[in-house]
């Protein structure tokens, strides 16, 4: 059983691969302004409206279709922000060590004591809902975890023997980590980073849900705002965005896993 | 392992976290005030003159330069004055505490919901050793944690409250009665069963996830085999070994996640009505109540890195090597 | 199936609870009404603030001089009669005898004065603003009577002396106190028929009868719970559940199904502490192209369908605004005035002759319509609408205190949008966004920054008469040029729902102190 489940080793890829494409093809699969109003108000499931209609007689559908371009952004965001920060504090700390080390480790510890999703809140209560001002905040407090484990990653590696015989033979230090302890470590740093790919769409739907988020774009969180007041009526506007945000933090999360396995290295817990 | 390093590393960590404290407090204010918008419209009523917003304006301090104000308010604060919640009318402090205990009777019912259900779904492999048995708790796990909360929550009202109508929808008790004593205490209950719940998932699927993985490591061990074969009951031996073992991993996961925890409530809080300090910081945000924003993300970044401290702690004490660390 | 059930036993227990006291509040079994509130009202000082959170509580503990009957005529309330003398330059009152506040101290004509020169006049932001140049002096030549002496004629004087804009506060608890935050905010003491038991923050505040209220046999309720439920759907799910028995915003969706439900009556509510007769209103800028040209705004209000609008975006509540003044304003409003049907056509042609036409892409003007995120709905309905003109608009949703700075603060919009409440009284409410007196960086003046000469004199002449039909003449002929100007657009009157159990009658949804004569009802067949 230490063998990962072989169905889940693609599946992560699958299903981002697929919204990918969706998203990448909403003017096709669902021509037109996802907040135009093309049908009467609350309308369940049928031909003409695969997910129904919302309270203003917009098209569940499309928005869900055109809702997944905005989070693949903001998870590729989140990641991207979370490995590269990540990576660079850790791998600083680690090869320095002293008191750069200790400096940034409490920087981290800073970071993640700010409670991220208030400080988002705030942030955008304050400034204004815009994309990009969500995708900063959330990229800027993504990097403490992974900061953290590949810091003492790059710590144990380079006790390793092999890297103790290049410092040895006065190979310069740039050399050594980016021949050796990078391809070691840098799998489970690009875990660690996928996990908050996960997260950062969560923070981004939530953040819409209390109508923080961008109205400019159109995001599943909102959806499930807006449909706050309608479960009752209208239990599509609620299921098909929920459904629709589950599945990809399941897909960034698979793939992390997957990601993670390829080494034997201890694997990074959520 | 020494009670003497012991206490100073705890007292080490302590005053990390002070200083972290602090500095969440300064950014938190200066970020506040730098915000564009006057909040003086939304405090001091609408239809006003000029003058009377100049004077309100003075009244509330809001026209002092900036640094002015946060020197004030640094010095308050360290004489643990919050300062005074425009919107509540009531020093902040009040304020606070009149919102935590809802907060935390949630979270820690949420936590503890989560540990149950984590620990149970977790060793239900091991124990049974059945495949079909793993695979379902992995991808319930999996599926579990990658579920909104406010999605799940908005499915449970659904059921529960509106087409069961066995749970309430919202609020922490009931409306028409005031209650008293066991009463009381089982209104209070059966509120709070639907928005814990909804908070407990994706922390009872990241538990059930690392007690399964440490688990299955565990009893592949050879003292496993050896002791079952002996006649010692598996669940036994399993149970009794292995759970302490992973122990630790799952208090640093709790620690971990804190932070997480909160903003799960704040969400929940949201969308049950319920009377904490997650939906007070909403609220205050949205209505440019500075004093209380900024004194609930003191207390909510204390409370995170207090926890995380203590999960360590606790580690430590169970395990003294992870204190190099 | 069990929620029937449950609602069942509810309304037999309060039928049987009705029974009892249907003759004689407060015999056997008290009866409790629940009323949702949408957050807490902090502190209960009403004198000091305009809050639609927290007059709805203190409207039950307080009185004004005057009450205000379902037409916004002044009936007696505190003061039992009055005179007006030297043409409207003098308001005589005379207090009604033997009033106690809560704690039993004689109300006298000091606590008004007191309520007006140390709270209203200076904290309360309509009252002061409206006030502070007219009142000249107040006078109690002795316990039971109070004069107030104008600088000039001010017709809607008595409008504004109700509960909701001028609740009388006592002095001997307030005297030496700080009037915003002082111990007294939290003890409130009026004279009301309701006084305050308990306020559990962000939970509930219950309040008991006054048995020594000054109106005999009320009020008919026990006790008032006031709920707090933030969340307006979990709101009404609770009104049906029957764990609270008044909500007093009914989110859209919600209404066809609880008009259809008996156990529910629903209600319209025109004013009250939210606000008096509100209309929602597009804000141009008549500072900038190119709303500068009325031929450009009389396009524009030909290309809005607000049919569609007042359909959609406010499921059909309310109704569609003709002109400046509320329709249910009935005796100073008028529908015989130009008139902008939706017609793209019209628009188009209008457009066209203005100097604005098509770009090769179709579109004549882009526009940004600077928002709050409540107006989202409606920016969407309008985004699409517009596009027939060939406008295309922009839409810039910002936080509400972002949005009011944008458009009346710094001015730098295109459209905006408010809601303009008329007040009990044109001048209260209506004239703030039409005279040039009015234009200035603070939020619900004078947005679009109309100039017009005429009109500030008609709004002035207006304050000073006092015979009704001659003010009505001269409300007639400002909705005539406004509407032939079009400084604004006036989209919908908007009607709030009000939604009660229909185990209690006599709400009276259109003041403040709209629970001083519910009972509950005799019991009837559930």
């Amino acid at each position: 059983m230490r063998r990962q489940d072989p169905a889940a080793r693609w599946m992560g890829a699958a299903i981002l691969a697929v919204l990918g494409a969706v998203a990448a093809a909403a003017p096709l699969v669902a021509p037109g302004d996802p907040y135009r109003l093309t049908g009467p108000a609350l309308t369940a499931p049928s031909w003409t409206h695969p997910f129904g209609t919302d309270d203003l007689g917009r098209d569940v559908f499309a928005g869900v279709v055109h809702g997944a371009a905005t989070s693949l952004r903001v998870g590729a965001v989140g990641a991207a922000g979370a490995l590269l920060l990540g990576v660079l504090v850790g791998g600083i700390a680690g090869m320095r060590g002293g008191w750069i080390d200790q400096a940034l480790m409490r920087a981290a510890d800073f970071v993640q004591a700010m409670p991220r999703f208030f400080l988002a809140i705030t942030a955008v209560s304050l400034f204004g809902g815009g994309l990009s001002l969500i995708m900063l905040v959330i990229a800027l407090t993504a990097w403490p975890g992974t900061a953290r484990v590949f810091r003492s990653l790059v710590v144990s590696t380079r006790r390793r023997e092999f890297v103790l015989a290049s410092q040895a033979a006065g190979a310069p230090e740039r050399w050594i980590l980016r021949r050796h302890v990078v391809p070691l470590t840098i799998s489970v740093a690009v875990a660690h980073a996928s996990y908050q790919a996960g997260g950062a769409i969560l923070a981004e739907a939530g953040l819409s849900f209390l109508g923080l988020g961008d109205p400019s774009v159109m995001s599943w969180g909102t959806q499930l705002g807006f449909a706050q007041q309608m479960v009752r009526e209208a239990w599509w506007t609620s299921v098909f965005p929920g459904l629709a945000i589950a599945l990809t933090v399941l897909g960034c999360n698979l793939l992390a896993d997957s990601v993670g396995h390829r080494t034997d290295r201890p694997q990074p817990i959520p | 392992m020494t009670s003497r390093t012991f206490a100073a590393w705890v007292v080490r960590r302590l005053a990390v976290a002070a200083a972290v404290v602090a500095g969440v407090a300064v950014v938190t204010f200066v970020l506040i005030h730098l915000a564009p918008g006057d909040p003086i419209y939304l405090l001091a009523g609408d239809g006003g003159s000029p003058a009377y917003y100049a004077d309100m304006r003075a009244r509330y301090g809001l026209d002092r330069p900036l640094p002015a104000q946060l020197a004030t308010y640094l010095a308050a604060v360290l004489t643990l004055d919050f300062g005074y919640s425009f919107v509540h009318q009531a020093p902040v402090s009040r304020v606070l505490l009149a919102h935590a205990p809802a907060s935390l009777l949630l979270g820690g019912a949420a936590l503890a919901l989560a540990t149950a259900a984590g620990l149970f779904a977790g060793v239900l492999p091991a124990l049974t050793r059945s495949l079909a048995v793993d695979r379902v708790v992995r991808w319930g796990a999996s599926i579990t944690y990658a579920s909104p909360v406010f999605w799940t929550g908005q499915i449970f009202v659904y059921v529960f409250a509106v087409r069961l109508g066995i749970l309430p929808a919202a609020g922490i008790t009931t409306a028409r009665e005031t209650l008293t004593g066991l009463a009381a205490g089982g209104d209070v209950l059966r509120h709070l069963l639907l928005p814990a719940l909804t908070l407990s998932l994706p922390f009872a699927a990241i538990i059930a996830r690392v007690v399964r993985a440490a688990l299955v490591e565990i009893a592949r061990e050879p003292f496993v085999l050896a002791t079952s074969a002996r006649g010692f009951s598996r669940a036994r031996v399993l149970l009794g070994h292995a759970v302490p073992n992973v122990l630790p991993p799952v208090v640093t996961l709790v620690g971990l996640h804190a932070a997480q925890l909160a903003a799960g409530a704040a969400l929940i809080e949201a969308l049950f009505g319920w009377p904490g300090v997650g939906h007070l910081v909403l609220q205050a945000s949205l209505h440019r109540d500075y004093p209380l924003v900024v004194g609930a993300f003191i207390g909510i970044s204390a409370s995170v890195v207090f926890f995380n401290a203590a999960a360590d702690a606790v580690c430590a004490w169970l395990d003294p090597r992870v204190r190099q660390t | 199936m069990r929620r029937l059930l449950v609602s069942a036993c509810l309304l037999a227990s309060a039928s049987a609870a009705a029974c009892s006291s249907a003759s004689n509040a407060g015999q056997s079994r008290p009866v409790t009404l629940v009323v949702a509130l949408a957050s807490d009202p902090g502190a209960l000082n009403p004198a000091v603030t305009t809050s639609g959170n927290t007059h709805p509580v203190t409207d039950q503990l307080f009185n004004g001089l005057v009450g205000l009957d379902e037409a916004f005529n002044p009936v007696p309330e505190l003061a039992e009669r009055w005179s007006i003398e030297d043409d409207g330059r003098t308001y005589r009152f005379f207090l009604r005898p033997g009033v106690r506040w809560h704690d039993g101290t004689p109300f006298t004509s000091a606590d008004v004065r007191f309520t007006f020169e140390a709270a209203l006049l200076r904290y309360h932001s309509r009252t002061r603003a409206a006030l502070e140049g007219v009142i000249e002096a107040i006078e109690t030549p002795d316990d039971l009577t109070v004069i107030f002496r104008l600088t000039r004629p001010y017709s809607p004087l008595l409008q504004r002396l109700d509960v909701v804009e001028a609740s009388i506060i006592p002095r001997h608890q307030y005297d030496g106190h700080d009037l915003l935050t002082g111990e007294p905010t939290r003890r409130p003491i009026g004279t009301g028929p309701f006084r305050i038991v308990s306020h559990t923050p962000s939970d509930r505040i219950v309040l008991e009868r006054n048995t020594q209220y000054f109106r005999p046999g009320l009020p008919r309720v026990d006790r008032v719970v006031f709920r707090i439920l933030p969340n307006a759907a979990a709101a009404v799910a609770a009104l049906e559940a029957g764990e609270v028995d008044y909500v007093s915003g009914v989110p859209g969706p919600a209404i066809p199904r609880l008009r259809a439900s008996p156990a529910v009556t629903v209600v319209p509510g025109t004013a009250g502490p939210g606000g008096a007769l509100c209309q929602d209103v597009l804000i141009p800028n008549l500072a900038r192209r190119p709303f500068n040209d009325p031929r450009v705004r009389r396009a524009f209000a030909h290309a809005i369908d607000r049919a569609f609008i007042h359909e959609r975006v406010y499921y059909g509540l309310g109704r569609v605004a003709t002109g400046p003044i509320s329709h249910l304003m009935t005796w100073a409003y008028t529908a015989d005035v130009p008139q902008y049907r939706h017609d793209p056509a019209e628009a188009n042609r209008l457009l066209d002759a203005a100097g604005h036409p098509r770009g090769r892409d179709g579109v004549r003007m882009r526009l940004t319509f600077t928002h709050a995120a409540t107006h989202q709905r409606l920016g969407q309905a309008l985004r699409e609408g517009l596009k027939l003109a060939g406008i295309d608009l922009a839409l810039e949703t910002r936080d509400f205190n972002a949005a009011v700075e944008q458009v009346f603060v710094k001015k730098a919009f295109d459209l905006g949008v408010a809601s303009y409440c008329n007040g009990v009284d044109p001048d209260i409410g209506v004239r703030r966004a039409y005279v040039s007196s009015n234009i200035g960086p603070y939020p619900f003046s004078n947005g679009a920054g109309y100039r017009n000469p005429r009109i500030d004199a008609l709004f002035e002449e207006a304050s000073r008469q006092q015979d009704r039909a001659r003010r009505r003449d001269l409300y007639v002929e400002i909705q005539r040029i406004l509407a032939a100007d079009v400084p604004y657009f006036w989209l919908v009157d908007t009607e709030a729902l009000r939604a009660h159990r229909s185990t209690f009658t006599g709400f009276r949804p259109w003041t403040g102190a709209f629970l001083e004569t519910v009972a509950a009802v005799a019991a009837e067949t559930p």
